[in-house]
């Protein structure tokens, strides 16, 4: 589903570049639930950017579900991440003065076939996520897991066959950050595509398989990431 | 729904959800647009004001009198008096631009004119189809002369209220004979009441009209006038026309530099002239204010949507995320400005007339409520919105979302 070949990117400020990613090469098969570590500033949001068609890769090859969106319009883009991608992010980013379910109907705004039954759907993307009886509150009257479900949902309305999601527990408490991972683990049993960024080994345990994004590039191996300090137990999942 | 209605809903949905931010920059248009429209109130008022005094006084109306600064009543031999000609009328209505109407103006005292065992000596003014409507004068019965007879040299003539008093007690004098200098003439109206002039010398209900054609070809048997008069289109262009027909019938008349005209070009009164003025001044200073406002109206809201832009930089990266195209929100933002400036502006207008209303009451101004200052202010601030939402909208268009949603925010 997901092709990543040699992908670059740097940024400039100034007379300064970054380079950020410096080749990464990547696959991931359909279903899979993916996290991909790495400390701040290793560049996961990067890439995560790139996979969601938010960004664009300077050099290197990313193909998503067989297509090469490199030189894709903007408009092209928009759609295909309307329609194959749902994102959740660390803060949320609900709409303030929205209610759950206004929230959660904002990515039929921009789908141009444009469901009758998206209310519908809406709620029942708030079911699935728990969240029936909450459909008209405001964001400042739920929790801060409660905020992520909403987001979750939002993410899911579309029927995207790829999610990505950037921190997702960063904002949350433990317990809540649990319910959320054990909702990405019950969409993934699905059969949707996850991709999830995190620091957190334990967060990634929870995952199908990890990917070590070291100084730009993907690592091979447990090894490598402790020799990076990243891990301080044995990454044991399967 | 389009994509642009589904937008259009949501931005309306998202204006109403932000109350207070909402009204905040609506305020900023509203103060404009309420100017504008108190402006238009009283400009509008103003302008009645002019016409009303324009037409009470007769500012908008010159007098070409033969003969210099000597006398109307003066013995016929004084040099000058025949020189003011039909076709100098002709070339004042041709040459000079902004005299919307003209007429010439033949009279003589000693008329006489006899019904039945009456008779009565009076004025006789023998005049153009045009000239009743340049004096704004009317007919209590009957009709004012025609074209057509002045084409055909009619012997048709109308009564002054004295005259007709004096001849038919009973009334009924329209379509009655009466013999004029001898002629048989049918009466064709009689003037309503007037009065004499300011000066009481002039006494306008004694007196009779003629066509000028029939006056100067068979009653008084001379081409030259007494006067021209000139209905100018503008009142407050009367100065500057007045100058121009002097030139032109120097010219004519082939008056000398340094010698004595043998006419007089005699305009409205001072006083009247000021208040014109001071109500024209009035008009044009209150517009020009009330486009100052509307454009710092339109500043504030430039100015609050920039601010807004960078301060909602996350959601326009999550909208670009969840399937936003750049153009989507660019078209969110320059609604948001048209919709905030129209709410603002039906805001302005309903204070703006609320304000010439009171000022209206409290003396300070004459106004009048039309549906043009709504119509105006409409347009306006649609014109705002779209013009000073534009930059902020191509700002948020252009915003790199990969870049807003890398920032961790607090």
């Amino acid at each position: 589903m997901i092709e990543m070949d040699a992908l670059t990117k740097s940024y400039r400020k100034g007379a300064a570049v970054t380079e950020v990613l410096k080749g990464v090469t990547l696959r991931i098969r359909q279903g899979e639930f993916v996290a991909v570590m790495g400390r701040s500033g290793s560049g996961k949001s990067t890439l995560l950017n790139i996979l969601g068609l938010l960004d664009r890769p300077d050099g290197g090859l990313y193909r998503l579900d067989g297509t090469d969106f490199s030189t894709a319009t903007d408009d092209a883009l928009s759609a295909a991440r309307n329609r194959k991608i749902g994102f959740v992010f660390q803060q949320f980013h609900l709409l303030e003065r929205a209610s759950a379910l206004r929230n959660v109907t904002l990515p039929l705004l921009y789908a141009d076939d444009e469901p009758d039954d998206g209310t519908e759907r809406a709620k029942q993307a708030l079911a699935a996520v728990g969240l029936s009886d909450r459909t008209h509150h405001l964001p400042n009257e739920l929790s801060g897991g409660e905020q992520q479900r909403v987001a979750i949902a939002r993410a899911l309305i579309n029927r995207p066959s790829l999610i990505l999601a950037d921190e997702p527990t960063g904002n949350l408490d433990e317990r809540a950050g649990v319910e959320i991972l054990e909702i990405f683990r019950r969409l993934a049993g699905e059969g949707r595509t996850i991709v999830l960024v995190t620091h957190d080994a334990s967060i990634a345990s929870r995952a199908d398989r990890t990917v070590l994004l070291i100084d730009g590039r993907i690592a091979d191996g447990p090894g490598a990431a402790r020799a990076a300090g990243l891990l301080g137990d044995p990454v044991a999942h399967e | 729904m389009t994509r642009s209605q589904r937008i259009a809903t949501d931005v309306f949905a998202s204006l109403l959800a932000h109350k207070q931010r909402t009204v905040l920059m609506m305020l900023g248009v509203a103060a404009g647009v309420g100017v504008l429209s108190a402006a238009i109130v009283i400009s509008q008022g103003a302008e009645e004001r002019i016409m009303g005094l324009v037409e009470k006084h007769g500012l908008d109306m010159l007098m070409v009198r033969a003969g210099g600064e000597v006398q109307v009543f003066a013995p016929q031999s004084d040099r000058g008096l025949a020189t003011l000609v039909e076709s100098d009328a002709r070339a004042i209505e041709d040459e000079i631009p902004g005299t919307e109407l003209v007429s010439v103006v033949q009279n003589q005292r000693g008329i006489t004119v006899v019904h039945e065992d009456r008779s009565v000596t009076t004025r006789a003014f023998g005049v153009d189809a045009d000239w009743l409507e340049i004096r704004r004068w009317g007919t209590a019965e009957g009709e004012f002369i025609s074209e057509t007879d002045m084409a055909a040299m009619a012997r048709v003539v109308m009564l002054g209220a004295k005259v007709a008093g004096a001849l038919f007690p009973e009334g009924g004098a329209v379509g009655r004979t009466v013999r004029v200098n001898n002629d048989p003439y049918t009466v064709k109206g009689v003037f309503i009441e007037m009065g004499t002039d300011a000066a009481g010398i002039d006494d306008w209900d004694d007196r009779i009209v003629v066509p000028f054609t029939t006056s100067s070809r068979r009653l008084l048997n001379r081409p030259y006038l007494e006067q021209i008069v000139i209905r100018v289109a503008d009142a407050r262009r009367v100065p500057e026309t007045a100058e121009r027909v002097r030139n032109l019938l120097r010219v004519r008349h082939g008056v000398a530099p340094g010698e004595q005209d043998d006419f007089f070009v005699r305009e409205p009164e001072d006083i009247e002239n000021a208040a014109l003025e001071t109500a024209s001044t009035l008009s044009a200073l209150s517009m020009a204010v009330a486009i100052t406002a509307l454009l710092a109206g339109g500043m504030v809201i430039m100015n609050l949507m920039l601010a807004a832009v960078s301060q909602r930089s996350h959601e326009i990266g999550l909208r670009r995320a969840i399937g936003a195209r750049a153009s989507d929100v660019g078209r969110q933002f320059l609604l948001e400005s048209l919709f905030v400036a129209l709410g603002g502006g039906l805001l302005g207008v309903t204070a703006g007339i609320v304000v010439a209303a009171g000022l209206a009451a409290a003396g300070a101004a004459s106004s009048r409520v039309t549906w043009v200052p709504f119509a105006i202010a409409l347009v306006s601030c649609t014109l705002v919105g779209l013009v000073f939402g534009l930059y902020p909208a191509r700002k948020a268009a252009r915003l790199d979302p990969a870049a807003t949603l890398r920032q961790r925010a607090a």
